[in-house]
């Protein structure tokens, strides 16, 4: 069979940086085909060379669709050859309803008008389809991040395009989620729909790809039928040597097998930690937040506490409430109606994000590009933000040799791939910036890190070295409040898990008690035995 | 960005050469040291009210209302001293509180009540208008009693003796020459990249020989402009807070993405109402100038220098979205517009071609800023 799209000798060069070189691609009639890779291997390059973002004239190499060299110099030229792109950023209008996105620039019309009660007719069954449960009217700016990724899939999967390309689609999506996108894949699959697939999770990439291209620092490593390889072997590709620990939880000693370069100290440290004893870190007793003042209570009944060298991982479905209660912790969301928080041994009861951080508590935000980072900045500048306080010599004087001293000790040791600290972050792969947000919260010297998926989108080499942060934490004393949807992850990481159901605690599980079914039962807030 | 960048650099010195070359083919005395000397006070006014524009807009913010409050700082200043007698001092200690005041309000309004700075400062520009036609009661106030020299009109008439100026001159750029140079040796050994020594010899010689030469310049009229040395002040101190303080980066940080200032733990509303007292100190030290070089508080002292002082910051590469922007493009941006108005002065173009003129300008500049920014 003639390939659908045909890819060869594709170059693309960034100031600095060569994100592919020489790479060649094909993609099949009704087939699925997986690209992996570290973080930064290339992978988004690739699919915005395919889908015109990088337009015709900005690489070298050839591009053929359909048997036909094509040259797309705009997204529309793209769409209108029938290549659908959801790319790892967000394309929604956040000011318009859920319809209006579904539909934009395409709207069902009566005559020169827009038909209303159609338009939101077929977005109540779209939505459906994906197992959303919204009103088609709501805002976008109201979803959270994983319905958001639905909603944009729901988008391009509706636009009936012959190649639809998804950028890590299920970074967000919580495990039952997936099912639904893998499902509804298949299907256009089964219709004659050729799709490419990225993504970090190797389980979900077996599960639906045909064939599988391994990307590294910006070449084809290797191609291979689903059939004919394994994850390990996969791995290897993408790494370049053999990973077998996948969730290396260490409980006490600090990670002895671990190559990273010691934990940088600030030349200023803020107040130590109170060493020793088995005094909570973070205490929290019947808390009850609402949405805004005089709202109904969103989360409530909260009580549990977090102690010196533990991790404690919070799950749940989506949309349960377990970033808003980090971020109503750090102060940065809700209104308290009940309970207190006790921080460090000091009553907690009136949070900011400034006076959290003052006192050792920060938060590794979920949604990078929106609560993360300034994307026009550099990354040394986005690094040190939330610490210039350690840097200011009398009379409010920035020290920024010192600084960037600092950015550089925190720049290696999370090995982010740049050229860089003068980088805008926003020409960084979707995995560095997430290292560039954990930077920033670790440079504050929390005693206690709110860590809102940490992974999300990052690759296997570079989830280890968060965790092997998570175990360098805590080893140092500190406490790691870790909220993931995957449940491996949480299971592999945490010393105690709390799994949230619709705003309150649906069990409480033990290291030793961990089980799948157990955990999602109490997801669900069914009571587990 | 390779080939933009040079192109970006230079645009700025060729636009000021073209429009220099053309007013002087157009009036030979443009070129004189007299009309070069009152360019010189007038772009220390732009340049002034531009700076503190420039924080503001760097935060994403606009303040509209800042030509009002000049006419209405200044002509505050102006009653105090010819009908009430104050000391001139005095008079200008009191209506910089009152610009203080007013901004700190202004900024407050906006951080606490979340109404857009565009809406709180349009009804600033109306609000300052009044009160300063009322404050002046619609005449003429001069800033002086008799013909005795205040500080207040001194402040666009005093010039530096010819010796002074030079030695100044000479002293800034030792200054700057010996400030650069301890700044690179910190940057060598932080292992921050720095230019190459032969490349930085050549800007620290070129700097101090402008300055040198400024001074030459001036001594060949009158001397070195008291106000010109206002704005150097004005120019060096929003430079090193804006690019040597944490004030600076979190205007750039919020400029750049609110909602992440806010989380990074950054006291966003504080930052916001010192933008405006900071734009408030400008407004009044442009209010003393601008009246003072007009001798004297009249109804439309001001009118319109909102709209330079925002031209000057987006030509100089401000961006209007906020996050984008350097102190030495603003001053450049001002030198721009302040050469603009002054030559169309000096070519007696009619006030009716002179609005269209400023409008045109401002209006390529914003395109280009959009053009720049959607980059
Ligand atoms: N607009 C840009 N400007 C400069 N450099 C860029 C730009 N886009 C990508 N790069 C660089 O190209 C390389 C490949 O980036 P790309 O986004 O394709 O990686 P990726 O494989 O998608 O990684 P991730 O898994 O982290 O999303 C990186 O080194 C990145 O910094
Ligand atoms: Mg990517």
């Amino acid at each position: 069979m003639n390939p659908i799209l045909q890819a060869r000798h594709l170059t693309k060069r960034f100031p600095g940086v060569t994100a592919l070189r020489d790479v060649a691609f094909d993609l099949q009639p009704g087939e699925v085909h997986a690209v992996c890779g570290e973080n930064g291997a290339g992978k988004s390059t690739l699919i915005k060379l395919l889908a015109g973002i990088h337009p015709h004239g900005s690489y070298e190499g050839e591009l053929r669709v359909g048997g036909r060299v094509a040259a797309f110099r705009s997204v529309r030229e793209a769409e209108a050859a029938g290549i659908a792109v959801i790319t790892q950023e967000f394309a929604l209008v956040e000011e318009l309803s859920v319809a209006e996105n579904l539909f934009l620039g395409r709207p069902p019309r009566r005559g020169l008008r827009v038909d209303w009660p159609e338009l939101h007719r077929r977005a109540a069954s779209l939505l459906k389809g994906f197992g959303l449960d919204l009103p088609p009217q709501t805002p976008v700016h109201a979803l959270g991040i994983g319905q958001k990724q639905l909603v944009e899939i729901a988008r391009a999967v509706d636009k009936q395009s012959r190649v639809l390309v998804l950028d890590e689609p299920t970074a967000a999506l919580p495990a039952s989620e997936v099912g639904v996108l893998l499902d509804h894949l298949r299907r256009l699959r089964a219709g004659g729909t050729s799709c490419i697939y990225i993504s970090h999770k190797l389980d979900e990439v077996m599960a639906i790809a045909d064939r599988i291209t391994v990307l590294r620092d910006g070449a084809t490593v290797a191609t291979r039928d689903r059939a004919a390889t394994t994850i390990p072997e996969i791995i290897r590709h993408m790494v370049g040597r053999e990973i077998s620990d996948l969730y290396p939880r260490r409980r006490d000693a600090a990670p002895a097998g671990s190559d990273l370069p010691p934990h940088p100290r600030p030349e200023h440290p803020p107040a130590r930690l109170e060493t020793g004893g088995r005094e909570p870190l973070l205490e929290v007793r019947g808390l009850a937040v609402a949405r805004t003042r005089g709202g109904p209570a969103f989360l409530q009944d909260l009580s549990f506490a977090v102690h010196p060298g533990e991790v404690l991982g919070f799950g749940g479905l989506m949309g349960a409430g377990r970033t808003e209660l980090l971020l109503h912790l750090f102060g940065a969301w809700g209104h308290r109606l009940r309970g207190e928080v006790v921080l460090r041994g000091a009553p907690y009861p009136a949070p900011t994000p400034r006076r959290s951080i003052e006192r050792g508590l920060v938060l590794a935000s979920e949604d990078r590009r929106r609560h993360g980072l300034v994307l026009g900045q550099s990354v040394g500048f986005n690094l040190s933000l939330s610490s210039l306080g350690q840097f200011t010599r009398a009379p409010g004087r920035l020290d920024r040799p010192a600084e960037h001293r600092r950015n550089q000790a925190l720049f290696d040791s999370l090995r982010i791939k740049a050229p860089g600290q003068q980088t805008p972050v926003g020409g960084l792969s979707g995995g560095n910036q997430q290292k560039v947000v954990l930077g920033k919260a670790l440079m504050t010297e929390p005693a206690v890190v709110l860590l809102d998926e940490p992974t999300r989108g990052i690759d296997v080499g570079a989830k280890l070295e968060v965790y092997a942060l998570v175990n360098r934490l805590t080893a140092e004393g500190r406490a790691v409040i870790l909220v993931s949807s995957e449940l491996p992850e949480l299971m592999g990481m945490s010393d105690r898990i709390i799994m949230i159901a619709a705003g309150r605690i649906g069990g409480e599980f033990e290291r030793g008690d961990f089980s799948q079914e157990a955990l999602l039962a109490a997801a669900m807030g069914r009571t587990a035995a | 960005m390779n080939l933009r960048f040079p192109l970006q650099n230079l645009a700025m010195p060729l636009a000021l050469l073209g429009i220099g070359a053309f007013f002087a083919l157009q009036e030979a005395a443009f070129l004189g040291p007299r009309n070069l000397t009152q360019l010189l006070v007038e772009f220390s006014i732009t340049g002034t009210l531009a700076l503190g524009m420039f924080m503001i807009l760097l935060t994403g913010q606009i303040d509209l209302s800042v030509g009002s409050g000049v006419g209405l700082i200044g002509g505050i200043a102006a009653v105090l001293v010819f009908h009430h007698g104050w000391p001139a001092p005095l008079a200008l200690a009191i209506a910089l509180a009152a610009a203080l005041v007013l901004w700190t309000a202004m900024g407050t309004l906006i951080v606490r009540q979340r109404i857009p700075s565009f809406i709180i400062t349009l009804g600033g520009l109306l609000i300052f208008k009044g009160l300063f036609w009322l404050v002046i009661a619609n005449a003429t106030v001069p800033v002086s009693r008799g013909d005795e020299d205040n500080l207040y009109a001194l402040l666009t008439t005093y010039y530096l003796p010819a010796r002074a100026g030079l030695a100044l001159a000479a002293l800034v750029a030792a200054a700057m020459a010996w400030l650069g140079w301890r700044a690179r040796r910190a940057r060598t050994a932080a292992g921050l990249p720095v230019r190459s020594a032969a490349r930085e010899a050549l800007i620290r010689v070129a700097t101090a020989a402008g300055i040198v030469g400024l001074a030459l310049l001036c001594n060949a009229s009158r001397g070195v402009p008291l106000s010109l040395l206002l704005l150097a002040g004005t120019g060096g101190a929003v430079y090193f807070l804006s690019q040597h303080t944490p004030f600076g980066r979190y205007l750039y940080a919020i400029g750049g993405n609110e909602e992440a200032a806010v989380l990074s733990g950054i006291p966003v509303a504080r930052v916001l109402v010192g933008a405006y007292m900071l734009m408030g100190v400008t407004v009044a030290l442009t209010g003393f100038l601008t009246t003072a070089y007009s001798g004297a508080s009249t109804t439309t002292v001001g009118d319109l220098m909102e709209l330079d002082a925002i031209a000057a910051c987006v030509i100089g590469g401000t961006a209007l979205r906020g996050g984008r922007g350097t102190v030495a493009g603003v001053v450049f941006g001002a030198l721009i517009m302040a050469t603009l108005l002054n030559g169309m002065t000096l070519l007696a173009v009619s006030p009716e071609i002179k609005f269209v003129a400023r409008g045109v300008v401002l209006t390529l500049a914003v395109w280009v800023d959009v053009k720049l920014g959607r980059k």
